[in-house]
């Protein structure tokens, strides 16, 4: 009988090379129409886009800039570690001079080649990943040299035990209470294990001035982020899937160059705001996207719906952990000493974090919270509860937030979708329905 | 006349340097993070030289060396309060000493001590004479505690007490030093803070027994008569460990305000080895709280006897609904993120616990550091009578 380890590969299947390149460039071919495609919906919704958009157009694909700029950084020495989950303490690779890289996938297509590993039942972001994996579709999970996973929802865990058939993976287990004192003892030992790992996998030891800087350098994209917010806040001059497409890319970007373009955009906005060039009418209706994180670039039905229905919508704000979540929060660090430092990484990861992986004896009041505040500060008519099928702890969390969403009069709907095309067609009914609702209200 | 007049020059021209250094620094401070903490620096070090220097260097021009009971606060301070002849300074809840020569106010703590023991009964106090009795001087004290503590609460901590200076002072040493901090555990710390409430009984209750005589008429204690070893030397207990007295006296006798030889040449025995206004105890404490200081912030704060007091007469009911200088929190915009709690130097949790509303706790002294820290916008206010006066900002937009 042979041992665990004699048989090789835990999950992944042997599949004939000839057949991995064929279903790679057939979807790596659909990937870049698709690319395409969303660019230019987008265009011609706005007709007059913001000018540097065009450098975020350049930047979302991944088959393009940024997949050569890495190949060569690689080249000439650098790391690049992976992330699945924006858990992943990015200031310490930063300050490790490695390229952090978010490497989730959005691919339809590859989720079939998921479901031969994994059920159907698996959220399609999981089985779209290890799709992605199977025929080396992603360019940013290939090159990274390894993985960071954090075992968040029962899809993670089990993503980065499949995975590491391939790539080295570290696994960082965030405690499912946060506010317990020994939850934090245990993140932080966690992030210092990564930490160490991350030093011996670079070579680099992270010092107290290469760590500040990284986490300045973090603090100025939470700046630009935080500008480009306050003008979706306030005056109509940005498509709420633009500023999406801005802060998704900050996931796989150089984050110095994103921030200096983010700010770029703001003032190009700025101008707009002084000439009244206005994006969509004032009175157009604001939803709110909450729940399944939508991942560039084929899970951008719902984005593209709200804003090309009819009547027409606006995407005002999202608490999703692929957009808005990504930056919101700053590292603010008390003393600058490494302890200090270190301490604030941890507690932003984890304390400012709204996933609903996590739970208190109020429940996770801090994702309510986060909801609350932007309905008023972004001035939101209707949220939309967006969840994969197969995605658990959003699904589970509906029916407290609609209950608390009913009391303050804001109407949420709940829209279920899978990593699918078929669909778009009801979908759009539906959002349409909605949003007409949201409409007759404004106008009252 | 002309000494007075170039010694009026010189110290204003000193506190001119001071406070034109720290006013540059508040305007070169771009860093939203910084900005309350440099303004906290200012109004520290200008009330701890008034506080301590203010009848020396002011326009008054007094003597050097005042002989005891002929001290500036003597002559000008406080001589009657509201009719009620009052000689020993206006009493404010602060580590400001009524030793040194300088000072303008009086700790509160020595003036409830004194008062029960051994200055109970109206007649000579130490250099001046008292008209009123003791139960009139402690209500006004305690008068003067109720409205200081209602109007300002422990903001005389985090702003004014000269001792919380000294170990910011200390904090900031370290931090040069890229030295870490430790915490206490919260239980640890929290039993701190009741430990506040057991010293001033112990203070009082120490008074009331060796003052016995004079109140209730029943002699407890040997030495406590005229004269005697406590009279002497063992009135207002506290006064003998405190680590302020060690601190302010050396340094108002090396600025050449109290006549140092003398203070440090009568030693009388038992604990006064160190001079008649310093004893061994003093010292010890102090380079105890030092210690402390250096490895944990606002070391002494967490279970000094005089912000406990400040406590009582802010956050207990009924003072609680009459205080004036309140931290409010705003429920829907705290994401949690643990800043308040981190950057908070007694370790004040409640700030980060609360769901919202108004958290002021007995155990924050009003430095607005979490105010400072906090990066979303109008979470934390600091509201006086019902006024914002500062709030939490996006600091992200001013810093570099």
């Amino acid at each position: 009988m042979t041992g665990i380890d004699e048989i090789g590969m835990k999950y992944f299947l042997e599949i004939p090379q000839k057949e991995i390149e064929e279903i790679r460039d057939t979807i790596k071919a659909t990937s870049i129409k698709v690319t395409a495609e969303n660019i230019e919906r987008m265009k011609k919704t706005t007709p007059n886009r913001p000018e540097t958009m065009t450098y975020f157009d350049g930047i979302s694909d991944f088959f393009g800039q940024r997949e050569h700029e890495i190949r060569v950084a690689k080249e000439e020495g650098k790391k690049v570690i992976g992330y699945m989950c924006m858990f992943a303490p990015i200031e310490l690779i930063l300050a490790a001079d490695a390229i952090p890289v978010q490497v989730n996938s959005g691919w339809f297509d590859a989720t079939k080649l998921g479901d031969r590993i994994v059920p159907v039942e698996v959220c399609p972001i999981i089985r779209s990943t290890i799709g992605a994996k199977m025929v080396g579709l992603s360019p940013y999970l290939e090159l990274s040299d390894t993985i960071i996973n954090t075992l968040t929802c029962d899809g993670m865990t089990k993503l980065g035990e499949i995975l590491s058939d391939h790539k080295p993976i570290w696994t960082m287990c965030p405690p499912r209470v946060k506010d317990s004192p020994q939850s934090m003892v245990l993140w932080r030992e966690e992030l210092k294990t990564v930490k160490q790992k991350i030093e011996d996998l670079t070579g680099n030891k992270i010092t107290e001035k290469e760590f500040r800087s990284a986490i300045e350098l973090r603090q100025r994209a939470t700046k630009a982020f935080r500008r480009l917010q306050d003008i979706r806040k306030g005056s109509p001059v940005i498509m709420g899937r633009d500023a999406m497409l801005v802060n998704q890319t900050s996931a796989w970007d150089d984050i110095k160059r994103w921030t200096q373009k983010t700010e770029e955009l703001c003032d190009e906005l700025e101008k707009r705001i002084q000439q009244k060039m206005w994006a969509y009418p004032p009175d157009t209706p604001r939803v709110m996207i909450t729940g399944t994180p939508m991942v560039w670039p084929d899970n951008w039905k719902l984005p593209n719906l709200i804003e090309e229905s009819n009547p027409q919508g606006v995407l005002v704000a999202d608490e999703l952990c692929s957009s808005d979540r990504l930056l919101y929060d700053p590292v603010g660090v008390d003393e600058w000493t490494m302890d200090d430092m270190f301490n604030a990484v941890a507690e932003r990861y984890l304390l400012t974090s709204t996933c609903p992986c996590f739970t208190s004896k109020d429940g996770n009041e801090d994702r309510i919270n986060w909801l609350l505040n932007r309905l008023k500060e972004f001035r939101v008519d209707g949220v939309i509860y967006h969840v994969v099928r197969g995605c658990m702890l959003y699904a589970m969390e509906y029916t407290r937030i609609k209950r608390i969403l009913d009391h303050r009069n804001v109407p949420v709907y709940y829209l279920d979708t899978e990593y699918t095309r078929e669909d778009v067609g009801q979908m759009k009914t539906r959002v349409e329905a909605f949003i007409e609702m949201l409409k007759a209200k404004v106008e009252i | 006349m002309m000494g007075i007049i170039a010694e009026m020059l010189q110290a204003i021209i000193a506190v001119g340097i001071v406070i034109a250094g720290i006013l540059a620094t508040i305007v070169g401070v771009k860093d939203r993070t910084k900005k309350i903490s440099c303004l906290r620096v200012f109004v520290q070090t200008i009330s701890l030289s008034i506080i301590f220097l203010g009848l020396i260097i002011g326009p008054f021009g007094l003597t050097k060396y005042p002989p005891i009971g002929n001290a500036p606060r003597d002559m000008l301070i406080g001589t009657s309060i509201l009719g009620a002849p009052f000689p020993d300074g206006l009493s404010v809840p602060t580590m400001a000493c009524y030793y040194p020569s300088g000072r303008t106010m009086t700790c509160v703590l020595w003036q409830i001590q004194s008062y029960i023991f051994p200055f109970w009964d109206a007649g000579k106090g130490w250099g001046v004479n008292y008209v009123s009795s003791g139960l009139e001087r402690l209500a006004i004290t305690f008068g003067l505690l109720m409205v200081m503590s209602i109007v300002l609460g422990r903001f005389f901590c985090g702003w004014i007490c000269p001792f919380g200076f000294y170990m910011d002072l200390i904090t900031r040493v370290r931090k040069i030093m890229k030295v870490r901090h430790r915490n206490l555990s919260e239980r640890l710390n929290e039993g701190l803070r009741q430990l506040r409430y057991l010293i001033i009984a112990a203070i009082l209750l120490l008074s009331f027994i060796f003052g016995a005589e004079a109140i209730v008429g029943i002699h407890l204690v040997s030495g406590t008569e005229y004269k005697g070893f406590i009279y002497q030397y063992f009135s207002a207990p506290f006064c003998q460990i405190c680590p302020m007295r060690p601190l302010c006296v050396p340094i108002e006798g090396a600025l050449g305000w109290m006549n140092l030889n003398y203070v440090f040449s009568q030693t009388t025995g038992q604990f006064y080895e160190i001079g008649y206004y310093v004893t061994s105890l003093n010292v010890l404490v102090l380079i105890l709280v030092t210690i402390g200081a250096f490895v944990l912030r606002r070391f002494w704060c967490r279970f000094c006897p005089l912000g406990g007091l400040i406590a009582v007469f802010n956050r207990f009911v009924p003072f609680k609904w009459a205080s004036v200088v309140r931290l409010y929190k705003e429920e829907e915009k705290c994401t949690k993120c643990g800043i308040c709690k981190r950057v908070c130097t007694p370790q004040v949790t409640e700030v980060y616990e609360e769901k919202g509303g108004d958290v002021t706790t007995s155990g924050c002294i009003l430095c607005f550091r979490c105010v400072e820290m906090c990066p979303y916008e109008d979470c934390l206010k600091i509201n006086v009578a019902g006024k914002t006066v500062f709030k939490s900002k996006n600091w992200l937009n001013l810093s570099k």
